[in-house]
């Protein structure tokens, strides 16, 4: 069932309606039309206008149209109380009216829009939309009356009850004044205005209260007089309306002492014109005020007559008496129609296919026993006494919480909980000990053992005795011949060790320049006296070669710069002589080099030579000379420093000639350094350097370009 | 008595608490309120205690246990395992289980005599849990679902399950539980039964979503009430169940 929207929106006047629409239709659309524009954009223009303002009508018919229920939707009740209230034909008519000039406004647009596309001045389309404007304003006019009518509606269906006609309802109902809004107000929470005359409630009133863990709805009726349905007015219809079409429990009020200003046989007699409402529902004869006129105290012929209400219907009506002025009876009516009402229900529901997916939840399993084993509950004895006191929020004395302690510290979120204050442990100073997690890179909890002093005691006592048996016993008797055995294997294994690492040396020695840059021999430092070492280590005589070396040297006359160096020179000179005569020796031992006095002198000059050009290298003039030569000496130390052939030493340094002092040339060499640098920057080879090497970049002369705008970009 | 809370904003408390006969595991929230509703129902009875697994929250989800012990899932850190160590009775096993399925309150409801698990779990598990639980352990499903722990509570007086577990099932798992079973829901209709309350012997604590007609249930079942035999309020509430379902 479709039920009525909790809100449906205010539906506006007619003058509203357009003033909303037609507001709506400046703001949103252009409105200046430019001079020169082509006629096809002014038709454009106006037709979307004209459209737009169809739009606007169309959304707002729409959102109301559809707002409203439709009657033949609704729930049999709803459409009737709704039929009641606002009758069906006037309230279908409005909405078939308003239908209607959505139509309408939809036919005048769509023909209007045709027009302007003939309109042939600004001055035309104009016309045109003014007057599509027009008609449409004047459907809508036309609308006047459904709109307030709809408005009222509105306004009146959002103040209707929620009755849900599906859930579990008491409907009470009876005549005016006989006491039914008083119930409703003792049962539930609902407040209806009681008042000493007929016809207080004017309208249904709701009320909810909670019986048997369900939630039960109360409607309460406006009274209802005694006479042919035509002529009942619209209060009195509604109650019929919902005794007619909710599946609930009646309730029908009487009052014996006619205090309501009816008597006992109109009552009876309304019972009985509006008895075929009943079929098919609980109903229950409530008689009301028995704290004036009780059943008991009416006279037997009336009484009688009142009985037989109950006894004509064959049992299908219970009667029960009550009082809620003094609320005698009031929850045992409510408790007897509520029960009468589920047991009806659920008559009605076990027959229905949903109750198959129900049933399994109303079952209680119970349990057959598979053993003798007794399986008993544990309740500490605390509880299971009944002694514990409960904690109760309200009590002073109550055990303090954790929470009590948060909300002295500053609440949620500030104080902060102490996990270790519940530890069980055996002392309780060591609650708080700090235990460090992982210590010197293992894990603590690895090595946790509770048992760990008892295993240790068990492992030394086992020890104790195993060392009391003699089980460590020395077993030196046997142990020579291993030892022997073991000797050998050890040795022939250090050999087969030894070789291998040989091995592995010396194939790694073999690959050991592989991948090493090769330094041309050109750039490679060799000096004379590397190159005769290596000569006599392969056997060759190097002194012919150093003799050519030494007349080399001087015909590039480097000879005559020699200059006499102090007396580490000479001692220098010293040890290369003694060198040079030990390796003569040796090489006169190792090889047998048949030896004429020529050869002998022409060596001896060689030697002498060689000795004097070291003298040249070693006493340089320059401090960069200087270290060089040291580095020659020093062969074992390798140093990379000089060429290999005779250095080229320039005869003055021009770079500081003509300058005073270091200051100076410091100066000089800025200031030069200063002015090659923008030509640097622009990487000119030098001062003549006017080479432009591209002409035309590809970033200046590529491209789309506006107006003007090509000097740069 | 069954107590309404909740945790964070969650119904679900069944997630962050793990309530035994002789101890309750709460979860570390932002605030004690949680904590403090155990604490004030508990507190003078058994240790309700602080704790985290696997630096989760998931407290109920992921451990299980009864008055004899507590199983935690491989994935406990040591300092959590030292920390329930210090807080629980001596009394109380502890003893972590490597099982693929760690979320050991999913997959395994019990009390204090018989424990029913997912039928895929590890024979070791099995084996352990005997052991460290002393419960009889059979494999079954409840209402077709295999997470146990998740669709079911059960406690030494009575047990709650998934709500479409059928007749035939109810009596056979209320047959291997020696206790009275309904099939029923928590908290508004959820059938996260295991979830959405915690139980034992003498306490039952559930979501603030939990209707009254279904406290009223687990009150009956569960036999908080005292005095009556289990499950007579179901019957009482046939009617009004009926009503409300159908």
């Amino acid at each position: 069932m479709s039920g009525i929207k909790a809100s449906i929106a205010p539906v506006p006047t007619a003058n509203d309606f357009l003033d909303i629409v037609l507001s709506k239709t400046q703001r949103k659309t252009p409105t200046v039309v430019h001079p020169g524009w082509k006629i096809t954009r002014i038709r454009s223009f106006y037709s979307r206008k004209v459209m737009f303002t169809k739009d606007t009508f169309n959304e707002k018919l729409d959102a109301i149209l559809s707002d409203f229920p439709i009657m033949d939707n609704l729930h049999p009740f709803i459409s009737s109380l709704l039929n009641v209230l606002y009758d069906k034909n006037h309230y279908k008519l409005a909405l078939g009216q308003l239908n209607t000039a959505r139509h309408l406004i939809e036919q005048v647009a769509k023909d209007y829009v045709r027009l302007i596309k003939f309109g042939d001045s600004l001055y035309r389309c104009k016309q045109l939309k003014r007057a599509a404007m027009g008609r449409m304003a004047t459907i809508m006019r036309r609308q006047k009356d459904p709109l307030a009518y709809l408005e009222q509606v509105r306004q009146h269906m959002s103040r209707l009850p929620s009755i849900d006609p599906s859930t579990r309802t008491l409907l009470i109902c009876g005549y005016p004044n006989v006491g039914k809004s008083s119930f409703i107000n003792k049962v539930t929470r609902a407040d209806v205005d009681v008042q000493p005359y007929a016809f207080t409630t004017k309208s249904l009133f709701v009320g909810h209260m909670d019986y048997k863990y369900l939630r039960w709805q109360v409607i309460d009726t406006p009274g209802i007089l005694d006479h042919p349905l035509e002529e009942m007015n619209t209060i009195e219809m509604q109650s019929i309306t919902a005794l007619a079409h909710l599946r609930s429990a009646v309730l029908y009020f009487m009052d014996l002492s006619e205090q309501c200003g009816y008597t006992i046989e109109a009552q009876v007699q309304l019972f009985n014109s509006i008895k075929p409402l009943f079929a098919n529902k609980p109903t229950i004869l409530a008689i009301n005020k028995i704290d004036v006129m009780r059943l008991d105290q009416l006279d037997p012929e009336r009484a009688a007559l009142v009985r037989s209400i109950v006894e004509e219907s064959e049992g299908k009506v219970k009667m029960v008496e009550l009082s809620t002025y003094t609320e005698e009876g009031v929850m045992d009516v409510r408790n007897l129609a509520c029960d009468t009402l589920l047991a009806s229900r659920i008559e009605t529901k076990m027959k229905g296919t949903k109750i198959n997916s129900v049933l399994n939840r109303v079952h209680v399993a119970q349990p057959k026993a598979r053993d003798d084993v007794e399986r008993k509950p544990f309740v500490p004895e605390a509880i299971a006494s009944g002694e514990r006191k409960k904690f109760d929020l309200n009590d002073p004395e109550r055990r303090r919480t954790e929470k009590d302690e948060q909300e002295e510290n500053g609440g949620a979120g500030v104080f902060n909980i102490d996990l270790k204050r519940n530890y069980m442990l055996e002392n309780d100073e060591w609650k708080y000990d700090v235990i460090p997690e992982i210590h010197e890179g293992k894990n603590i909890a690895d090595f946790v053992d509770p048992d760990i002093l008892e295993k240790l005691e068990a492992l030394e006592r086992e020890e104790e005795k195993l060392e009391a048996e003699g089980f460590y016993g020395d077993s030196d008797d046997e142990g020579s011949m291993l030892d022997e055995e073991e000797e050998a294997i050890r040795s022939a294994a250090a050999a087969i060790r030894s070789r291998q690492e040989r091995a592995k040396a010396l194939s790694q020695d073999k690959n050991k320049n592989k991948h090493l840059s090769q330094v041309p021999r050109k750039f490679q430092n060799r000096t004379l006296s590397q190159m005769a070492e290596r000569m006599t280590a392969i056997g060759v005589d190097p002194s012919s070669v150093m003799a050519r070396a030494e007349l080399l040297a001087k015909a590039k006359g480097l000879s005559g710069k020699r200059k006499r160096g102090g007396d580490e020179d000479d001692e220098e000179q010293m040890d290369e002589v003694d060198s040079e005569e030990a390796w003569e020796d040796e090489a006169e031992e190792s090889m047998d080099v048949d030896e004429d006095e020529d050869a002998g002198s022409s060596r001896r000059k060689a030697r002498k030579s060689n000795e004097g050009s070291r003298a040249i290298v070693s006493s340089g003039v320059t401090t960069r000379l200087r270290s060089s030569t040291t580095a020659l000496t020093n062969k074992s130390g390798g140093r990379i420093s000089a060429r290999a052939g005779p250095a080229r030493v320039p005869a003055r340094d021009r770079s500081s000639m003509g300058l005073r002092n270091s200051e100076q040339r410091d100066k000089s060499i800025r200031l030069h350094e200063l002015s090659i640098r923008d030509r640097n920057r622009e990487a000119k080879a030098g001062e003549s350097d006017r080479k432009i090497k591209e002409k035309k970049p590809k970033w200046l002369f590529a491209g789309k370009r506006g107006k003007g705008t090509a000097s740069h970009r | 008595m069954a107590v309404r809370c909740q945790f964070e904003n969650s119904s679900e408390i069944g997630v962050f608490a793990r309530l035994t006969n002789a101890y309750c595991l709460v979860a570390i929230g932002g605030s004690s309120n949680f904590y403090s509703t155990f604490e004030a129902e508990l507190g003078d009875i058994i240790p309700v205690v602080h704790c985290s697994i696997a630096g989760t929250r998931l407290v109920g989800r992921l451990t299980v246990g009864n008055r004899h012990g507590l199983l935690v899932p491989s994935t406990t850190t040591d300092q959590e395992l030292q920390h329930l160590r210090n807080c629980l009775p001596d009394s109380v096993a502890i003893q972590r289980v490597e099982e693929r399925l760690s979320a050991l309150g999913n997959v395994i409801a019990c009390n204090d005599y018989v424990a029913i698990v997912h039928p895929d779990l590890d024979r070791e598990t099995e084996e352990i849990i005997a052991d460290v639980l002393k419960v009889e352990v059979f494999r079954q499903t409840v209402g077709e679902n295999v997470l146990v722990g998740s669709y079911s509570a059960i406690s030494n007086q009575g047990a709650l399950t998934h709500p479409k577990t059928s007749l035939q099932d109810q009596d056979e798992l209320s047959s291997l539980l020696q206790v009275p079973l309904v099939a029923g829901t928590v908290n508004r209709g959820s059938d996260l039964i295991g979830a959405g309350l915690v139980v034992n012997d003498f306490a039952a604590f559930c979501g603030t979503d939990a209707t009254a007609t279904e406290i009223s249930v687990i009150e009956s079942v569960f036999r908080l009430t005292g005095g009556q035999r289990s499950g007579e309020v179901v019957n009482e509430l046939r009617d009004a169940l009926v009503d409300s379902y159908a």
